[in-house]
């Protein structure tokens, strides 16, 4: 509790300084709306050309695509301090983290809250807005929760994509850009219907990293549509409880990691 | 002009120095390909045609962009309005060359690496992995090449002005989000402007984005041939000559209220 207190007054102290410079922020917070819209509006484009894609209807697409979007967004809020983990191994920084009486975890975390990512949440909101105005879904208690829990696994996963990524750093001191084929390639990836995909693709994006089971299945029974791929109804609900243990994995991961951190000694 | 050679060679020996960090933008590159590719394969299911691109056109327009983004597109480069905002401008414009000289020929050079090393391994990945459409004429290879040619200065000249806002506002950071989101957009990188609804493809064929990736594309698919071809060319070459002009007057104002601090 005490941690999470200190990470609340952190990252107050963050968005106090981001608001410092308010046009500056704006600026980024536009920047940061407009590209992802750019990606929306594309696929808006496309149903117009195309009309349907695999089965689905362009409000049955934006619906997993808004999801994907709000589960991106929210982890970007949090993780972006744990790009800087191999500059922090480079200089030698990272000895003073582990002398302060925080868990390094946290001050990492806490060391970058990316509040202009909220323009990424925002266009995810805009995503959602136009599938409910295609589909009008009738969103039953069950379907709220559902999605809501499914949003939230989803910023779990990517969050510990990044964590992994970061961890991965205490071996090779760079940052291995293999991370971004996970999490810009994977919101690509998971934004369109699993099933338009090869086993390969599938079989990576369901089990190696379960973005699939995060946001394809739970969007699956809210639209109350059958799985072309013959995986049981149940995954659907199930989808959303491998998050946890994802980001168990990538916690075991960073602490080996930092367990094996030597210092440069600069 | 041999200083300028000079520099362009040093530039793309500095890129050819991070090779691991080429391979894993390759293995990114190619992963959107990968992805892109599927979800056209997918769309061609409903109709074998749209806007005249039937599916082996499609899946090549995906790698031929996949493949042009490092030479023609690099997204959020910055390093000219880093230099601004510490103050090294300042030794830049005090070299013996032109100030735009000396970054456009650095940029070129870094293009002719990413186009050894980025479009061909990216092209020919993609030529495994998915049926891609071959142009059939060998002259259009050459047009494709003077037309890549065009595109990354045009690239480098909307970097560039983007850049030296720098002089006016110390964080460049919003106005290049909003940049980034044209380029992505009207230059017909994450959908052939050929989909757009018709007036908006009108506005963003006639704009200068469209010589950065549209106009090359239409080169290579072979969609336009003869004096369309031509004509399209002479486009971009109408653009660059405004563009760098352009990058001229902004640098001349830039530098008349440059004001340095000692130390």
């Amino acid at each position: 509790m005490d941690s999470l207190f200190v990470y609340g007054r952190l990252v107050g102290a963050q968005i106090r300084g981001q608001m410092q410079y308010r046009v500056s922020f704006l600026l980024q917070l536009v920047g940061s709306f407009s590209i992802a819209f750019s990606e929306l509006l594309a696929v808006l484009i496309l149903f117009r050309t195309f009309g349907e894609m695999a089965g689905w209807r362009v409000g049955e697409v934006a619906l997993l695509y808004g999801l994907v979007a709000l589960g991106f967004g929210f982890s970007e809020l949090v993780s972006e301090g744990f790009d800087d983990v191999s500059i922090l191994i480079r200089m030698g920084e990272f000895d003073r983290v582990l002398t302060r009486p925080v868990p390094p975890f946290l001050q990492v975390m806490s060391s970058r809250f990316a509040l202009r990512r909220i323009g990424r949440i925002a266009h995810g909101v805009v995503a959602l807005g136009i599938a409910q105005w295609w589909l009008r879904l009738p969103w039953s208690g069950v379907d709220i929760l559902l999605f809501v829990a499914a949003i939230a696994a989803t910023a779990i996963v990517f969050f510990s994509v990044v964590l992994i990524g970061a961890a991965i750093c205490f071996w090779t001191t760079e940052r291995t850009e293999v991370q971004n084929v996970f999490t810009y390639g994977g919101t690509e990836l998971v934004s369109y219907p699993m099933h338009i995909y090869n086993r390969w693709l599938r079989s990576a994006f369901l089990w190696l990293v379960p973005l699939g089971l995060t946001t394809y299945y739970p969007v699956l029974r809210i639209l109350d549509k059958g799985d072309p791929l013959g995986q049981p109804r149940w995954l659907s609900y199930a989808g959303p409880l491998v998050a946890p243990l994802f980001f168990s994995v990538a916690l075991l991961i960073w602490r080996t990691g930092m367990n094996h951190y030597q210092s440069t000694g600069s | 002009m041999i200083r300028y050679l000079e520099m362009a060679r040093v530039s793309y020996r500095r890129h050819r120095a991070y090779r691991a960090a080429n391979v894993a933008g390759l293995a990114t590159n190619a992963f959107f390909g990968v992805v892109r590719s599927f979800v056209f394969l997918a769309l061609y299911r409903a109709r074998p045609e749209a806007e005249g691109y039937d599916l082996l056109d499609a899946l090549t327009y995906v790698w031929v962009t996949q493949a042009l983004i490092m030479p023609v597109m690099h997204w959020g480069w910055l390093e000219i309005a880093q230099s601004i905002r510490d103050g090294d401008v300042i030794s830049d414009l005090s070299k013996p060359v032109s100030y735009l000289g000396y970054w456009l020929s650095r940029d070129l050079g870094r293009s002719g690496y990413y186009v050894l090393c980025r479009f061909v391994p990216t092209l020919f990945l993609g030529w495994l992995l998915f049926p891609l459409r071959q142009p059939e004429h060998l002259t259009t290879w050459i047009f494709f090449a003077l037309s890549v040619l065009m595109a990354a200065i045009i690239g480098f000249c909307v970097l560039f002005l983007i850049n030296i806002t720098g002089f006016w506002t110390t964080d460049v950071r919003g106005i290049n989000g909003l940049a980034v989101t044209a380029v992505n957009f009207l230059t017909g990188f994450i959908v052939p402007l050929e989909f757009f609804p018709p007036a908006a493809r009108a506005i963003a064929e006639f704009l200068p984005f469209a010589g950065m990736i549209s106009i090359p594309m239409n080169i290579f698919l072979e969609r336009s041939t003869g004096l369309a071809m031509l004509g399209l060319l002479v486009q971009q070459a109408l653009w660059v000559g405004v563009l760098v002009l352009a990058c001229h007057m902004m640098l001349a104002a830039a530098t008349r209220k440059l004001v340095v601090q000692g130390g």
